[in-house]
């Protein structure tokens, strides 16, 4: 008994250090559970697809040889259908982010400026929502809008605006219109823990002093706000790159993005080590953003766990 | 009850019940009409999809138009009494549950630990469980297909397969709620419900447990309706005659605008909404920015 509480005496800010803790008491058996299944499901999955990607392409085999090559990167590499694709997919998560930054800045100032709690609360419901619900049922409203015989050019044509029906689905506009529809829910959210932390004297001081609510505006708070801001766009960038689902719908298989040359590879083909290696390619260049969101949300907006 | 209310004040939740009184909003007026509009055109970009699936689905014609020729129940009928899109509503619902069991208790038992024990490699314990979150879901999602195939356990299109890789995107939003609840949480409490004969599991039950419910609740809120919406887990890991709601979905978009499909799309805002409303009472809704990679 007396052991007991001694044990419970660990308290968050008097928490126990050095390795010896790790096993002094039995918490440790309480992390094992998830530890173990993370690393049955996460890690050995993962490193397996990682090292078939070194393994020369054979259809329709899906097991680790030990006979590494290159292989799959030089094709990747070598060919302008794959290298191509990793530029466009590049290229169009920038015009996401560009856009979602210009989109979702104004909302997130509005939000975080809004002091009554009720309609604050109202607002962050109506972000997480649109967040969390479900990207292929968003998709179809957008697709309902913007098809050739959808709302948008429907209407116009019976108002008689337009001849024949503009261009704004299967094509790169309708990819990037549902990545930013994708990514704006996690820029908002980003940008307006960073707002809320600007300690409003200053935006008074400034305007105390007879600066304009704008120059207040683009002298001391943006400037405050763009560690959100480079946080807000590492993250779109990172989710738009990632995103199957919305250049299959949206771009109707005629904006080739790598997703969708990984997801060609695996199901069509059965080249599952060269889908790894697209695979690889694709992480690595989603990781370097989000690491890089990673660092620099460590030290202003703060760890969460 | 009385410890809720507690918590809730713990975590500073903006939520409605908590402050009754309406503040007068003159610091509002300080918003540039610039960002006023800003604001709503956003609004419009997030909703506007939202609003059409909702329109689709109680719409009276085949195909919407603006604007719409009228309500009518018929979609949302046809829905309820064909298989196709009920059947696929009722298995996201099922795995959706499972997973949020599964994630909660597991997560729990880990924000524990993370939370009573340091030691050195803490902060790389809390990478390992961020980092699900990190790869593109459709990575995973392979990794997982592949691992299944090559090493021959069964799981390979299976819906145990599947809940695998829901319950590791899931986790992590567990452990997050659960921890920060944990940490606004006194342990002098627990402390003193030991000193006084309680065993530790006991005094763990009865006065860790109510303190920190809210927080778990937000956690299995979150786990259910990411693993409910999930589409880049599943893409690989769905079994051919069990299709999920995002993945039906998807396979029925690629020929064609199915009302039915809308119909669908209703109830399932309906569950966000719901859920987010119940969130938005257990915790401060801010703390989940960015979540999604930590």
């Amino acid at each position: 008994m007396t052991v007991g509480v001694s044990e419970a005496r660990i308290g968050p800010g008097e928490a126990r250090t050095g390795w010896g803790n790790l096993f002094s008491s039995r918490y440790w058996l309480l992390v094992l559970p998830a530890f173990a299944f993370f690393f049955v499901f996460f890690v050995i999955p993962v490193v397996l697809l990682f090292a078939i990607a070194f393994n020369p392409s054979v259809a329709g085999v899906v097991r680790f040889t030990p006979s590494l090559s290159l292989e799959n990167f030089e094709r990747f590499f070598g060919s302008s259908l794959y290298y191509g694709a990793a530029l466009r997919s590049v290229v169009l998560a920038c015009v996401v982010s560009f856009f979602t930054l210009l989109l979702g800045y104004p909302l997130a100032y509005f939000v975080a400026k809004t002091k009554s709690p009720r309609r604050n609360t109202f607002y962050m419901i109506l972000i997480l929502v649109s967040m969390q619900l479900d990207i292929v049922i968003r998709m179809y409203g957008l697709m309902v809008l913007l098809g050739d015989n959808g709302l948008i050019n429907a209407t116009l044509i019976r108002y008689k605006l337009i001849a024949t029906p503009l261009p704004l689905m299967y094509n790169s506009f309708g990819v990037i219109v549902g990545l930013v529809q994708l990514s704006l829910p996690f820029m908002i959210l980003s940008l307006i823990g960073i707002i809320q932390g600007i300690n409003p004297s200053l935006e008074e001081a400034a305007r105390s002093l007879g600066a304009s609510r704008w120059s207040t505006f683009w002298n001391i708070t943006f400037p405050l706000t763009l560690p959100g801001v480079l946080a807000g766009s590492l993250l779109s960038f990172a989710i738009a790159i990632s995103s199957y689902v919305v250049p299959a719908l949206m771009g109707g298989w005629r904006v080739v993005v790598m997703p969708i040359h990984l997801y060609q590879q695996i199901s069509e083909m059965g080249y599952w080590q060269f889908g790894a290696a697209i695979a690889v390619v694709l992480f690595l260049i989603s990781f370097v953003a989000v690491y890089a969101y990673h660092r620099f949300t460590e030290n202003t907006i703060g760890g969460l766990v | 009850m009385a410890a809720l209310a507690e918590q809730e004040e713990m975590h500073a939740a903006p939520a409605p019940a908590s402050e009754p009184v309406e503040q007068p909003d003159v610091e509002d007026t300080e918003i540039p009409l610039v960002f006023r509009i800003g604001a709503v055109i956003a609004f419009i970009v997030l909703l506007l999809p939202v609003v059409v699936v909702v329109l689709a689905g109680l719409n009276a014609g085949e195909y919407l138009t603006f604007p719409p020729q009228g309500l009518s129940l018929r979609w949302v009928v046809h829905f309820l009494t064909t298989p196709n899109f009920r059947d696929a509503y009722i298995l996201s619902l099922k795995i959706a549950v499972v997973v949020m069991v599964i994630s909660t208790v597991v997560g729990t038992m880990a924000a524990i630990f993370m939370t009573r024990v340091d030691f050195p490699g803490r902060s790389i314990l809390r990478a390992y469980f961020l980092s699900p979150l990190m790869l593109p879901g459709v990575v995973l999602g392979l990794a997982l297909y592949a691992f299944y195939i090559s090493s021959n356990i069964g799981l390979a299109r299976t819906l145990p397969g599947m809940i695998v890789g829901h319950v590791l995107v899931t986790v992590p939003y567990v452990i997050g709620t659960v921890s920060s609840a944990l940490y606004n949480f006194d342990l002098s409490l627990e402390e003193a419900a030991r000193s006084l004969g309680a065993g530790p599991f006991e005094a763990f039950r009865k006065v860790t447990l109510p303190n920190i419910s809210s927080g778990i609740m937000a956690g299995s809120i979150f786990a259910f309706i990411v693993s409910f919406g999930q589409f880049d887990i599943s893409l690989f890991l769905s079994t051919p005659n069990q299709t999920p709601l995002p993945i039906a979905m998807y396979i029925s978009l690629r020929y064609r605008f199915e009302p039915t499909a809308a119909a669908a799309g209703v109830f399932a805002i309906t569950l966000v909404v719901i859920s987010m409303l119940l969130t938005s009472r257990l915790t401060n809704l801010r703390k989940f920015a960015g979540l999604k990679f930590g």
